[in-house]
């Protein structure tokens, strides 16, 4: 019970950081390797929420967030990683690869919330014809909407998780085996992209 | 884009619209850039940023059109199409402020200015903004927290088994060192920002001179190569001195992450994302399961 309590406030904090990542400030609060660590402390696992947290964002660098694109979430898959090793009690390396696959999943939420949006240039355009100015609480809409969708989707995505773990399937030895030795090369993957990332710009004409 | 900016921001360099002995301030400018920090609030696919810059820019357009018609038309101005990088749009945002103070009296071709003007600025900024912040500095934040990991000998991240029970110090403060730096640089920017574009008003290379882009693009590009170089080199080090299995030898661990970082230049090199290069080495390590037996894969972690 008392996990299933920290793992419903840690949605919900998620949620309220998960702003950070477009709609409100932007200074780095859902930086995966934040989140994953101030969570992991949360939820009695620091070191792992650093270390997932940091993976994620390596591997995300491949990611830029130019004009409409919407890239896998790094926050989303770092709480969700986070969660799968604290609540869901998987190993490491497979909570990682489960956070992988939320964030990846949380960019169709995303759309969906974003075309949603487009609707309402009208009903604002609208009201301020009328005299009135809705844009505040529009924007408040907005802020709680996307908090409100980013920490039940952790919480759901994490709660089937525990489910399908506690289900208990039967998982061949290699199985595990073979999400650690590719967890673990996952950093490799990472600085690689953070080396040419930068090599590249070193040559390229601006 | 870039290219355009820069000649942009040359020319302006040349024939600088900002007095530099008594640079003009925005009047009320606290309102506009609390509520720039929202300038993605409400993002759509429709019109992009267009419902948080309405709702930036409200307070100074209270301030000049006051209420009634005057300022509804101006908000609906301002609820077109709209779309830069956020730490960028106080330069869009002082501009306009400072071209709406204008308009009194300037007919549909001032409008009709204002709306271009808004428009180069904020496809400009956003070149310069995305490769100064999304390009450089914010894998200069990861690159910072790497260097503070390894330097406090936490390499737990990088080396499975290694973790030496660092201290909440360390943890934290790789993180939160990097996040302080982007902070106060993105900070300053939306600051003066503001007040460099409300000085320069009404033109559409404003705000281009405000730093020396190009430079601090370049200079970003080496300081970012020269952290990768050391991060990746200090990596391999570390892997030859403490990877395991320590009685393969070093050859052994060395091919694996060799391999690993083969596999995200093929990714990229074939045009596919960094998940292909996941899905290939989640597949090439369950191979390796199958035929040489977990234990033996066990030894390497």
């Amino acid at each position: 019970m008392t996990m299933l309590i920290k793992a419903l406030l840690s949605s919900a904090f998620a949620g309220l950081l998960e702003l950070d990542t477009v709609q409100a400030g932007q200074f780095l609060l859902a930086r995966p390797v934040f989140a994953g660590l101030i969570l992991g402390w949360f939820n009695g696992c620091p070191v792992e929420g650093a270390r997932m947290g940091i993976l994620v964002e390596l591997i995300y660098l491949d990611f830029i967030p130019v004009g409409g694109v919407v890239p896998p979430n790094g926050l989303i898959t770092a709480v969700c990683g986070v969660l799968a090793f604290a609540w869901a009690g998987l190993p490491e390396s497979v909570s990682f690869f489960s956070g992988v696959l939320a964030g990846f999943l949380y960019r169709g939420v995303e759309r969906r919330l974003r075309s949603a949006r487009s609707a309402w240039t009208a009903a604002v355009e609208s009201g301020v014809r009328k005299g009135d100015l809705p844009l505040e609480g529009r924007l408040a809409f907005s802020l709680l909407t996307e908090s409100a969708f980013s920490g039940a989707f952790m919480f759901a995505f994490s709660a089937l998780l525990v489910l399908a773990a506690s289900a208990r399937p039967a998982c061949p030895a290699a199985l595990p085996a073979a999400a650690g030795l590719a967890y673990s090369l996952m950093p490799w993957l990472g600085l690689s992209g953070l080396y040419f990332r930068f090599r590249t710009q070193i040559y390229k004409k601006e | 884009m870039l290219r355009f900016a820069f000649s942009m921001a040359e020319t302006t360099a040349k024939n600088s619209c900002i007095p530099d002995a008594h640079p003009v301030r925005m009047p009320s400018a606290l309102p506009v850039f609390l509520r720039s920090f929202f300038i993605q609030a409400g993002w759509n696919y429709e019109r992009f940023q267009n419902l948080g810059f309405a709702f930036a820019i409200t307070p100074a357009l209270r301030r000049i059109h006051g209420s009634g018609e005057k300022l509804s038309a101006a908000l609906l101005r301002h609820l077109a199409a709209f779309n830069t990088q956020p730490y960028m749009a106080g330069f869009v945002l002082g501009n306009v402020v400072r071209m709406e103070e204008n308009l009194a009296g300037g007919g549909a071709d001032a409008e009709r200015k204002m709306l271009e003007v808004k428009a180069a600025l904020s496809s400009g900024f956003a070149a310069i903004g995305d490769r100064v912040f999304w390009g450089r500095l914010k894998p200069m934040t990861t690159q910072l927290c790497l260097m503070i990991w390894l330097s406090s000998g936490f390499y737990g991240w990088l080396l499975p088994g290694a973790d030496s029970g660092p201290t909440a110090a360390v943890l934290f403060g790789g993180p939160l060192a990097g996040m302080a730096v982007y902070g106060a640089f993105a900070l300053y920017l939306r600051w003066t920002g503001l007040h460099r574009g409300y000085a320069c008003g009404g033109a559409s290379s404003c705000g281009f001179d405000a730093l020396n882009w190009a430079g601090l693009i370049r200079t970003l590009s080496l300081a970012g190569f020269a952290f990768s170089f050391l991060i990746v080199a200090g990596a391999f080090l570390l892997l030859w001195l403490r990877g395991r299995p320590a009685e393969a030898g070093p050859l052994p661990r060395i091919a694996l992450a060799l391999g690993a970082m083969a596999l995200q230049r093929a990714a990229r090199r074939l045009g596919r994302s960094i998940f292909s290069a996941m899905a290939a080495a989640l597949a090439a390590s369950l191979a390796a399961a199958l035929l040489l037996g977990p234990e033996r894969l066990r030894l390497y972690l």
